[in-house]
């Protein structure tokens, strides 16, 4: 589980157990401060989620993890190393950095083979491995294309094929669905889920939905700090609190239609009941250590159902995107 | 992988993007060609020194033409080289020492127009930053540098390669002389170029964009040949050993000291260089 500074959640990974480490990291650019002690572990196999709005400093503190920018203060270790520490992690890491071109004048093959090469991959395992890769972000027909003539998409796919070269135990995603199609997105994840627990990956994301998909943990950086971090569970709530959105003009009371928060109260394990105006929306909350969300979720809906109270829908936790709005 | 390694397959990586960009076939057709129009000049310029030459010693009986060309081209010759390299010189066809004079001019520029984006352009486009987690910034810096230096070494030996060919078809020189003198004249070019090759990587890789780069690649190797004009005319002449053509005199001369010399400067130059490149860019956020 992820170390925690500032959420007070749980559990930091003892230290062998570390894929990443990042410790009271730091960077200015000049005067200006884009990072400032961003401290968090990442435990091998784990899927650890770097999230914030524009401008937080998640793309800085990506860059300091791939070791393209050097910490002004404090330091990375990737599986024990620095990150410029290349023979080391040489075809341990794998990384797409964001916005980066693909050399135009290289076909895709060329350029995914002499990547697999420099990561000592010998010749007949560099293109096995290449292919392998490719095939693996639909894009099989794209060998002797140049890379200067893929559409944004296509060379999306192509680069996050080279982030996963060899069988790396880091790999480091910057951005990694932006730009494409729903399909090839969902393509995306699914890669990333089928590699859960067999690599450690880092991902910086806009896409508050797909971190909450795929996401073990993550950090929430706001004006260069992380404001909070943790389990995915953790940070949305989602194992201590159950939200059920009500059609409109829901109100409190017993009569048959109305919510009846001292019933939904008295419920075993149950700590609040509120019913909150905007929505309108019924937030329970519940000693996680007694119940899991499913058994609350149960009980509520029945007390509901009893009274006649129509029901929009029911989600476990607040998503991440209200937990950022609320933070950042 | 050690760093051989590396640098080999980032300086092969190089050698293909450079001579697939258009800008690298560009270039390279333009020396082509235009080598092969400049032999056509070098080799009339030739016939009419020597015609000249002829004319002049026709009036002293005995006097072989080769030994007449020799003596006429023998005092340009001790004024550029010393008395010693003259000597050993003034054989040589005048047209291939214009080829090498041309060859020598023709590298800077040629290596400022196809280094300047080797490292900026991937750093603008952060193209980079695929290779810096796969291999040493130094591998890396030193692969671009030697692909460069390969890539000039090319395009310059075949531009060579069509002169002499011209100069042996129009039948101006016999194809022995050429062989003779044409690869001998080219490496003194192969040092030289490294020199270029590693002061053009220090130069072009502090920056981020390609202009910049060629921009400050150009007033680098300005300012070198402004340091031998200085070194010429001022009474401080280390400073002519800071321009890499200066080591042409020494590379031909026919003693072994000076030529050990004129190799190891322009090498130490290329080493001093790229090294320093590498270690600026091993430092520096890309």
């Amino acid at each position: 589980m992820a170390a925690v500074r500032s959420s007070g959640a749980s559990s930091a990974p003892a230290a062998h157990e570390a894929a990443v480490r990042a410790v009271q990291l730091t960077k200015r650019f000049g005067s200006k401060i884009a990072v400032e002690d961003v401290t968090f572990t990442v435990p091998q196999g784990a899927v650890f989620g770097l999230v914030g709005p524009n401008g937080a400093g998640k793309t800085t503190t990506f860059s300091m993890l791939a070791g393209y920018l050097r910490p002004s203060a404090g330091r990375v270790e990737i599986l024990g190393f620095p990150p410029t520490a290349v023979d080391s992690l040489r075809s341990r890491v794998g990384v797409l950095p964001q916005d980066a071109l693909l050399p135009a004048q290289d076909t895709v093959g060329e350029f995914l083979v002499h990547m697999a090469r420099l990561q000592d991959l010998p010749g007949d395992k560099a293109v096995s491995s290449a292919r392998e890769r490719l095939d693996d972000v639909a894009g099989r027909d794209w060998w002797d294309q140049r890379c200067g003539s893929l559409s944004h998409g296509m060379a999306k796919r192509v680069a996050l094929a080279q982030a996963f070269l060899g069988e790396p135990d880091v790999v480091l995603l910057d951005e990694p669905t932006a730009g494409l199609d729903p399909r090839v997105a969902y393509e995306v994840r699914q890669l990333v889920k089928a590699k859960k627990g067999h690599a450690a990956i880092v991902i910086s994301s806009h896409n508050l939905q797909e971190l909450e998909e795929i996401c073990d943990f993550a950090a929430i950086l706001d004006h260069g700090k992380i404001v909070t971090q943790g389990s995915m569970a953790e940070l949305t709530a989602a194992n201590s609190e159950v939200r059920v959105q009500l059609t409109p003009g829901a109100r409190r009371g017993t009569n048959p239609g109305e919510v009846p928060i001292s019933r939904l109260r008295d419920l075993p394990h149950v700590i609040t009941a509120d019913l909150h105006d905007d929505g309108p929306e019924l937030v329970v909350t519940f000693e996680r250590k007694d119940a899991d969300a499913e058994t609350i979720i149960g009980k509520v809906l029945a007390v509901l159902l009893q009274n006649e109270v129509r029901i929009s829908g029911v989600t476990k936790g607040r998503g991440l995107e209200q937990r950022l709005i609320d933070l950042a | 992988m050690n760093p051989s390694a590396e640098i080999r397959l980032v300086t092969a990586r190089e050698l293909r993007r450079s001579f697939r960009s258009s800008k690298g076939v560009l270039l390279a057709l333009i020396c082509v060609v235009g080598g092969a129009g400049v032999s056509i000049l070098f080799a009339w310029m030739d016939r009419m020194k020597r015609e000249a030459i002829a004319a002049a010693s026709s009036g002293l009986g005995g006097v072989d033409l080769s030994d007449a060309v020799a003596s006429a081209q023998q005092p340009l010759f001790e004024h550029l080289y010393g008395p010693a390299t003259a000597k050993a010189l003034a054989p040589a066809p005048y047209s291939l020492w214009m080829m090498l004079m041309a060859t020598l001019w023709l590298a800077p520029l040629l290596i400022s127009l196809l280094d300047y984006d080797a490292v900026s352009g991937e750093v603008q486009h952060r193209s980079v930053r695929f290779w810096t987690v796969r291999a040493r910034r130094s591998s890396y810096i030193a692969g671009k540098a030697l692909g460069a230096w390969l890539t000039v070494l090319a395009v310059t030996l075949g531009m060579n390669v069509i002169v002499w060919g011209v100069i042996v078809g129009i039948g101006q020189i016999p194809a022995a002389q050429v062989l003779t003198w044409g690869p001998r004249f080219f490496a003194v070019t192969i040092p030289i170029s490294a020199a270029w090759c590693g002061v053009a990587m220090l130069v072009g890789s502090l920056f981020r964009t390609p202009m910049m780069s060629l921009l400050a690649i150009s007033a680098a190797f300005t300012g070198l040949w402004i340091a031998s004009v200085v070194a010429a005319l001022s009474e401080r002449p280390w400073l002519a050993y800071l321009y890499p053509n200066t080591y042409d005199a020494l590379l031909l001369s026919p003693n072994a000291g000076d030529l050990a010399l004129g190799f190891a400067g322009p090498v130490v130059i290329a080493a001093v260089t790229t090294g320093a490149a590498a270690l600026l860019f091993e430092t520096r956020d890309v």
